[in-house]
């Protein structure tokens, strides 16, 4: 410990316990026993088939400014990116000076759902960018040059538009983070209905706790970046990306 | 004009009641949010989600020590480095320490508002370090060389073109009506910071006790960037902060989102459980969790723990009539403004005068109560503080002695009947009282009636009831 | 009417300090609302006021003394089956005997007073919330020509929830004509002691609510509480605005022309 706090420490506990577990209530209305609900009740709803929870989660997202796609399976989802890449690489080159070669700012290709993505990529001529140390200054440098972003996504709900995507070897921050596009691949089979189902089948499994901890950041992103600072004008990209397109494909057969 | 934080209670409410620009931008920015928040909430069972984000709260002041060494625990397993603070001194000594070793030259910071509590960035400059806000409305403020207005949109005070015109002396910029080119402006200054930064600096919305993990909710992704980019990054947290699981945090997460902007969730849920992992390519090196205290155990010994619920989403502040007609700065040098602020900003303080006047800018009207998402009665608070202010006999004189001659008079009947005669005979010069010269100034005085109810009652002669002689 | 063979109810009158020295027009017509509706009204003239002024603005020891005295000169009657509910012309008076008594004495650690207030609240009411709730009143059967708004006192709206009933009864009111008020449930901005502690805040909100009462195109706010009346009343004449605030039991008892003529009438002592 780089800084002697055992006497705050031992003071602040001392003066909690003596408030929180003396006969009279911290607070102004002592009530009656109040459970809380465990687990709280879902704030939020949704059902029906992998199809319809899929089209469901598309809208939601597009209400919070995304955009989505729903594609047949992961070989038309990996077309799909490709082109995409082309596109808006092309689009780029003719309005800034960017690099000859379109870049993507990835995810190990690995820990994205779909095989072989990263072989097509390079095959299509774009270079993938992989950060391996993101405190090296060279590579740092290099990824905040890259527009897109491309990842994959550990779960995915219906009823937010939300995706959760946790940090991990091959499964970089700045991916999702630093480029103005971000392109998230959705396998069907990681839609949700919502956060507290989720959870508790995380929880069923015992597994909710090692998510978290095993992983830095876990992140919930509901759409692209945005703010309403400027007299509650909504204004998009502030930090992260300006768009989160969704591919949304099916993977269950 | 605008309003000078430093000033004292009185100036700082008549200059911010002789702005109309800013009571107009106050106008339109708490309607919108009002608005918003009522349509987030029409489309879920919003009174179970008070009832459930009350309990939840509740539950974690109760068990605030326990759950405060489970969070430590498990902060420390996940790689963490825990520090407590009894004051803003001691978190300050902290930071600056951390800073030190690191040999830190520039941070970077997401909104937070118990940094503005203990005036971190003040501390950091003097040391030497570069500190740069990020969210986009801090960063507008910091330019502009003001404190914050509201605890969820800090420059709710400003327009669109006094914006504008901030982004042209400071960063030389071309004058712009289009807050999308300002919104561009700032992404690229502050891209350019958080490459840079070597520390990341961030508040915390929830601590999780069972699983050591500190979450932070933003919409423009700066929380990340604060948490992701830096090699050494430092969470500042209240000791209230903390919540029993998961499945709380979650729960309160979707509860100020919809009455904060009115959104279903925010765009990002940060949950931070230490730093990078081996073979991560991102994250910090050092993660720090700072635990501060700052008077929220006295907040707790004087039963004032309805306080310690809020979860800082600002509904009270945009539906307080008060708020809306003199703006975050008339609240005073304090980051909390609102109903919320008026309890706190005393509370926090070790000597409650300097903010004595807070809890009285208020006319208990219950709007607050009822729109606050974890149950506080903010009137009841309220009440209770001008009690106590009134107990320090931290009140001005003419009142008490006012108040001491109304109650020796109403305890009685014939004291009272003397002295409404003695008024009734005043007349109109009573409007010439001090106190009452304050009502007359703008509102015509009442007139006393010719007879009382109980004369007219009297001589009426017609009592169906045997109402006591006097 | 009630029935000849059942008693009719008895309510004490606590018409409020504010209405016995500045506004008995306002207690008479509470009084014979309730008579002509079926309550017999009995007036315990020792009465005095609630206490709310001191309370609010944090004086609990000079509180508690009046609220003692109110205490003192209702609870009886109500122990002992005189009456069977103390009724007053006021949202904010009765808030602070049923919401505030219980606070104000356990406070004190004063366990008989606060029984007793706890008794008390159970049977006080407020006029409108008494004659809907308790005498089940639906029509006023009285008549006000005229464009009315109803502002919603806030202690009467978000203290005691009652907003229905004074609803129900202005419209009932035959010739009337109901305004809608644009945000009728914002604070007036009187607030008691706020209103010259904060004079300036004060008046900002009340210009706020009496702009809007003008925008509702109303002749005449209606109103439970004549704190907020005077607050509403001050602004309105001098600014010279035509409309004017006036009780609800003026305007449930057909007498409001008169009172509001009374009022404006030139001050001639
Ligand atoms: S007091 Fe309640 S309404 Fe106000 S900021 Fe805190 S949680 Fe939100």
């Amino acid at each position: 410990m780089i800084y002697d706090s055992i006497e705050a420490r031992d003071e602040i506990f001392a003066r909690l316990r003596r408030a929180c577990s003396g006969s009279r209530s911290v607070f102004r209305e002592a009530l009656a026993h109040l459970k809380p609900p465990d687990p709280p009740t879902p704030v939020t709803h949704a059902d029906g088939d992998r199809r319809s929870l899929a089209a469901r989660f598309g809208a939601k997202l597009e209400a919070a400014s995304g955009s989505y796609e729903i594609l047949e399976d992961a070989a038309e989802a990996s077309q799909r990116v490709v082109q995409l890449a082309r596109e808006w690489g092309a689009a780029e080159r003719a309005t800034e000076s960017a690099a000859e070669t379109i870049e993507i700012l990835s995810w190990a290709s690995r820990a994205l759902p779909i095989e072989n993505l990263g072989e097509l990529l390079k095959q299509a001529g774009t270079s993938l960018i992989v950060p391996d140390d993101m405190h090296d200054e060279r590579t740092r440098a290099r990824a905040a040059r890259v527009n897109l972003g491309l990842t994959g996504a550990d779960a995915a709900f219906a009823s937010t538009g939300s995706i959760v995507l946790a940090s991990g070897r091959g499964k970089s921050r700045a991916a999702s983070l630093l480029p103005a596009r971000h392109l998230v691949l959705v396998p069907m089979s990681r839609i949700h209905t919502t956060f507290e189902a989720w959870l508790r089948s995380l929880r069923a499994k015992q597994a909710l706790g090692s998510f978290l901890r095993v992983s830095g950041q876990v992140v919930f992103i509901t759409g692209p970046s945005k703010s309403a600072d400027i007299e509650l004008y909504l204004t998009l990209g502030v930090h992260g990306p300006k768009s989160v397109h969704a591919l949304i494909f099916d993977d269950i057969w | 004009m605008t309003v000078d934080v430093g000033a004292a209670y009185p100036t700082r409410v008549r200059q911010a009641l002789a702005d109309d620009a800013l009571r107009a931008a106050l106008d339109r920015a708490t309607e919108h949010l009002r608005g918003r928040r009522a349509q987030a909430l029409a489309g879920v069972d919003a009174t179970r989600l008070r009832d459930e984000a009350h309990a939840v709260r509740r539950y974690a002041i109760e068990h605030l020590p326990d759950l405060l060494e489970q969070l430590e625990g498990n902060l420390i397993a996940n790689g963490c480095q825990v520090h407590w603070a009894r004051d803003a001194a001691e978190a300050l000594g902290v930071v600056l320490e951390i800073a030190h070793q690191n040999h830190v030259k520039d941070v970077v910071k997401s909104k937070s508002m118990v940094t503005e509590e203990i005036g971190l960035n003040d501390a950091l400059q003097r040391s030497g370090i570069d500190v740069v806000e990020t969210d986009l409305g801090e960063f507008i403020i910091q330019l502009a060389g003001e404190p914050p207005s509201h605890i969820i949109t800090p420059v709710i005070h400003k327009r669109l073109e006094d914006i504008s015109e901030i982004f042209q002396t400071k960063l030389d910029t071309p004058p712009t009506d289009q807050p999308a080119e300002l919104c561009d402006t700032a992404r690229r200054a502050l891209r350019s910071e958080f490459l840079i930064a070597d520390m990341g600096i961030s508040g915390c919305n929830f601590a999780i006790a069972e699983t050591g993990t500190i979450c932070i909710v933003t919409n423009e992704g700066n929380g990340r960037m604060v948490t992701s980019l830096p090699r050494v990054y430092v969470a500042i947290a209240g000791i209230e902060k903390v919540v029993r699981s998961v499945e709380d945090a979650v729960l309160l997460w979707q509860a100020a989102s919809r009455n904060a902007t009115g959104q279903d969730v925010s765009v990002y849920f940060s949950m931070s459980s230490g730093p990078r992992r081996r073979g991560d390519s991102d994250g910090p090196d050092e993660m720090h969790v700072i635990l501060i205290d700052n008077g929220r155990s006295r907040i707790l010994e004087r039963r004032y723990g309805d306080a310690t619920l809020c979860i800082r989403c600002g509904a009270c502040i945009n539906i307080c009539p008060v708020y809306r007609e003199i703006g975050g700065h008339a609240y005073g040098r304090t980051p909390y403004s609102g109903p919320i602020g008026a309890v706190i900003t005393p509370l926090l303080e070790y000597d409650i005068r300097p903010a004595r006047d807070l809890p009285f800018a208020s006319s208990l009207c219950g709007a607050c109560r009822d729109v606050c998402p974890v149950k506080i009665d903010l009137p009841r608070l309220l009440l209770d503080l001008r009690s106590d202010i009134v107990e320090r006999r931290a009140a001005p004189i003419a009142e008490r002695v006012g108040m001491r001659v109304y109650s020796t008079a109403l305890r009685r009947p014939a004291p009272y009947r003397a002295l409404a005669r003695l008024a009734r005979r005043l007349g109109r010069l009573a409007a010439l009282l001090p106190p009452l010269k304050r009502w007359a100034r703008t509102r015509e005085p009442p007139r006393f009636a010719a007879k009382s109810f109980a004369t007219l009652w009297r001589e009426r002669g017609r009592r169906p009831g045997e109402g006591a002689a006097e | 009417m009630t029935d000849i063979s059942t008693p009719r109810p008895r309510a004490a009158l606590f018409v409020t300090c504010m209405v016995d020295t500045l506004y008995p027009g306002v207690g008479m017509a509470a009084a014979q609302l309730l008579q002509r509706h079926g309550a017999d009204v009995v007036f315990p003239d020792r009465q005095t006021c609630c206490g709310q002024p001191a309370f609010n603005a944090g004086y609990r020891n000079d509180a508690r003394a009046v609220a003692r005295h109110l205490i003192d000169v209702f609870w009886p009657l109500v122990d002992g089956g005189d009456v069977d509910a103390v009724v007053a012309p006021s949202g904010s008076c009765v808030a602070m005997v049923k919401r505030h008594y219980p606070i104000l004495f356990e406070a004190a650690h004063d366990i008989e007073y606060q029984r007793r207030a706890v008794q008390l609240g159970e049977v006080t009411y407020e006029l409108t919330q008494y004659l809907v709730d308790y005498l089940g009143v639906a029509d006023a059967g009285a008549r006000c020509p005229g464009r009315l708004a109803y502002h919603p006192c806030c202690h009467l709206l978000r203290e005691l929830h009652i907003d229905a009933q004074p609803r129900r009864l202005l419209s009932s009111l035959k010739d009337a004509e109901i305004a809608e008020l644009p945000n009728a449930d914002e604070c007036c901005g009187f607030g008691g002691l706020f209103a010259l502690k904060n004079a300036d805040i004060s008046t900002a909100m009340g210009r706020r609510k009496v702009r809007n009462v003008n925008h509702s195109g109303a002749d005449m706010v209606v109103l439970n509480d004549v704190s907020c009346m005077t607050h509403l009343n001050g602004i309105l004449r001098r600014e010279g605005h035509s409309c004017r605030a006036v009780h609800i039991a003026e305007v449930l008892n057909g007498t409001v022309e008169h009172a509001t003529a009374e009022r404006d009438s030139p001050d001639d002592r």
